[in-house]
């Protein structure tokens, strides 16, 4: 049987958006033949372990989520091919592979990562013009919706600490397109903005150049002194260290500071990513095993997105994840369903009982923008005149 | 026919009614001088050497002995190995102008100490003058250049920390593993580990506060705080995986019985793994025992002398055999996984630098407690 390998979609002429669901691409590629594993577009949502890179073991049925423990699957499987086609007779020794190995992956993770999520996810301009458009072009509607804000929001966690919410500049209350809307007048874009003068003028990341340099620096500078060449490190490393190094170089986006400092100042790096990237998919991406999705149904996609609109909904959104997850848990784990069942009963009635509602109040609205007019009929007058006296009486009327 | 206007006022607009107006007027009805900073403080932020303010016990703090945080572990550490003569006082977050632990406050100015006998404090020699302006604190990030340029030139015989103090590039590779996957294993079997909430309420809750209600509203905000680190360092920490051949580096096929404590919770509904976690952790110790077998001196990277990098392995090695050292390895007895990573290399490198760190030897190594 084939390894299915779930994975972001394509994007930016590179195979997948994400970067170690590239990585994990980059490797199977370089190890495995192409009739040995096929690719799967897919989401968080559409696979059971709820996180993407996941290889897919259909001979044992094992799901395996997470680059390094992708890799570490099969290293151990020995796959037949498993052994890197390109890793030349380590002339150090094995055990100070693997500790580099180690080592680089978890500087690639630790530091790369949140760069890369400044780069493309915190800023809001290269979100909009280019990370945005690209999760839509790989999700089927009305997806969009709710995954990538959900990745957004990870993504800027992942970068808090380097402190750097200004590249936000959605959440901010001044925003760079700021004064246009009023731009009746044209001194009114600037009294508006609160900072005035050059500051005022330039872009977030032109305003925090320097610290956004030093960041990369920090980064490169260590990528750039280790020798990526083939056969000097594990194979593990280069492919997670490309996948980094290629979201950053390879993507057209509004602000590209961070392919320009690659570019200009580490040139071997820069060309480390269009070697490598021209040498493992020589077919471009295409040239790759696709394969379809098996959950791509109209029921499927709306399921998974009840599921992202339910997980917003406050208080019960955390309720809902941690039966989620627990559920799914026991179904990875080929356990027997204790339980469970009645919940779902409950929670589908309370979700039509909900629409229902929503329904039944939507219908009693008055149109948008109307005022509500009151026409009262004075009460039956099963009284006669007495009736007719007391329920004027009452409303007024006569 | 009533009909209701479509927009309603407002707050801004909402009148506030005059008598409430008069009633709120009347505040503050007196307004009380600033209190003067209490008479012991003078003492306590006085004296003739640099005080580092680190989570640690009385006991502990009076002894130099080291802090149970890693954090301040490794700045103790590291300012042991410059030579600087310091003092250690136990403290928390809240007192620390950067909000973190540790930072040091230098010695009053010399003019007023050498004016005075140096002996006795200031505040109790003049007690009609107002005393020196305190010191500027230092927080962690200029602890070292401080160090370098006040530490006793005789006794600082590490050239490591005294000269250039940047790694080497392939060790700043390395710090990642100390930085992320020790950490993570660190927070998870501290904080999230409920076996070991006596261990978390000894540490950092009973200093804290007597309250047990403040207790367990700071328990429950440690163990958000640390599961969301743990998360932010490594987000496949949460994902679910499947039981057979999955724990990441180990390759290890076990039956589905998940030992130790199972999953645990975030508030937001995410949940950690904290096999996947210690898994991690287990490979870094390898890489790192690797690399210092890899080593001809006995510290890292060839080094004739510990530097910044041994104290940063230091503070977690330390931290994790003294204080988990029982119970299973996949339970989170940290310390045995010290122990067992490569030859006992990292076991060796902490009681070297325990020995070359605290020459005096006031308390033997503590095996586990």
């Amino acid at each position: 049987m084939v390894l299915r390998l779930y994975v972001w979609g394509p994007a930016f002429g590179l195979p997948s958006l994400d970067a170690e669901c590239l990585a994990a691409i980059a490797y199977l590629a370089q190890t495995l033949s192409a009739a040995e594993y096929q690719l799967i577009r897919s989401s968080p949502s559409a696979v059971p372990t709820q996180h993407l890179p996941t290889l897919h073991d259909p001979s044992t049925n094992t799901w395996i989520t997470d680059y390094t423990a992708i890799t570490a699957y099969l290293h151990a499987r020995r796959y037949p091919s498993s052994q890197p086609r390109h890793h030349a007779s380590a002339p150090r020794k094995l055990t100070t592979v693997q500790a580099d190995r180690a080592a680089y992956t978890a500087f690639l993770t630790a530091h790369a990562a949140p760069l890369l999520a400044l780069y493309l996810y915190v800023s809001s301009a290269n979100y909009g013009g280019a990370t945005r458009p690209a999760f839509s072009s790989v999700l089927p509607f009305p997806l969009p919706w709710t995954e990538p804000p959900a990745v957004r929001a990870a993504m800027s966690r992942r970068a808090a600490h380097l402190r750097l919410s200004s590249l936000d500049t959605d959440s901010a209350a001044v925003g760079e397109t700021g004064g246009k809307d009023d731009s009746a007048i044209p001194g009114a874009a600037i009294t508006r903005k609160s900072q005035t003068g050059v500051a005022g003028a330039m872009a977030p990341e032109q305003r925090s150049r320097i610290r956004l340099e030093a960041l990369a620096a920090e980064v490169f500078n260590v990528l750039s002194s280790a020798d990526w060449q083939e056969g000097q490190q594990p194979p593990e490393a280069r492919c997670l260290a490309f996948a980094y190094l290629a979201l950053m170089a390879v993507p057209v986006v509004p602000r590209p500071w961070l392919r320009e400092i690659l570019e200009r100042r580490y040139r071997q790096l820069y060309r480390f990513v269009k070697d490598f990237q021209a040498e493992t998919f020589p077919e471009g991406v295409e040239g790759l095993p696709w394969s379809q999705g098996d959950a791509d149904g109209a029921g499927a996609v709306a399921a998974r997105f009840a599921r992202g609109v339910l997980v917003q909904v406050p208080g019960l959104g955390t309720l809902w994840r941690q039966w989620w997850t627990a559920r799914k848990r026991r179904e990875l784990r080929l356990e027997t369903a204790s339980g469970g069942g009645w919940l779902v009963l409950i929670g589908a009635g309370l979700g039509m009982t909900a629409v229902g509602v929503g329904v039944w109040f939507y219908r009693t609205l008055p149109p948008f923008g109307a005022a509500v007019q009151v026409w009262r009929r004075p009460v039956a007058s099963g009284f006669g005149a007495a009736g007719l006296l007391l329920s004027g009486a009452l409303y007024g009327q006569g | 026919m009533t009909t209701i206007p479509s927009s309603t006022p407002g707050w801004s607009k909402v009148q506030i009614p005059r008598p409430l107006q008069r009633l709120f007027d009347l505040f503050p009805l007196r307004a009380y001088e600033p209190n003067h900073l209490p008479e012991r403080s003078q003492q306590l932020t006085s004296s003739s050497l640099p005080t580092l303010y680190i989570f640690t016990t009385e006991e502990d703090a009076r002894l130099g002995l080291p802090s149970f945080n890693p954090t301040c572990l490794r700045w103790q550490t590291l300012l042991r190995l410059t030579g600087l003569e310091f003092r250690v006082l136990p403290s928390t977050n809240h007192a620390s102008p950067t909000g973190a632990l540790p930072f040091l406050l230098p010695a009053r100015s010399n003019s007023s100490s050498s004016s005075s006998s140096s002996t006795s404090p200031p505040s109790s020699s003049s007690p009609s003058q107002p005393p020196p302006p305190p010191p500027t604190p230092i927080p962690a990030s200029k602890l070292l250049p401080y160090a370098q340029s006040h530490a006793n030139p005789t006794k600082s015989s590490h050239p490591a920390t005294s000269g250039d103090r940047l790694f080497p590039t392939r060790a700043r590779a390395y710090v990642a593993l100390v930085s992320s996957h020790l950490r993570s294993a660190w927070l998870c079997a501290l904080y999230l580990d409920p076996s070991r909430s006596d261990l978390l309420d000894a540490l950092y809750l009973r200093p804290a506060s007597s309250s047990a209600a403040v207790r367990a509203a700071l328990r429950r905000q440690l163990r958000k705080a640390a599961g969301e680190q743990i998360l932010d360092s490594a987000p496949a920490a949460g994902a679910l995986q499947s039981g057979s051949g999955s724990g990441s580096g180990t390759g290890e096929v076990g039956n589905n019985k998940s030992r130790g404590w199972g999953w645990s919770w975030q508030e937001d509904g995410t949940a950690i793994n904290p096999r996947a976690v210690y898994a991690s952790a287990r490979e870094a110790m390898a890489a790192l025992a690797s690399l210092l077998a890899e080593s001809k001196t006995e510290w890292f990277f060839d080094a004739d002398a510990p530097s910044e990098f041994d104290a940063a392995v230091f503070s977690y090695t330390h931290l994790m055999i003294q204080y988990m050292s029982d119970g299973e390895e996949e339970a989170g007895a940290l310390g045995k996984m010290v122990r067992r990573a490569g030859e006992g290399e990292l076991a060796r490198h902490r009681e070297m630098l325990w020995r070359f760190a605290w020459p005096e030897g006031n308390g033997e190594v503590k095996e586990g407690r």
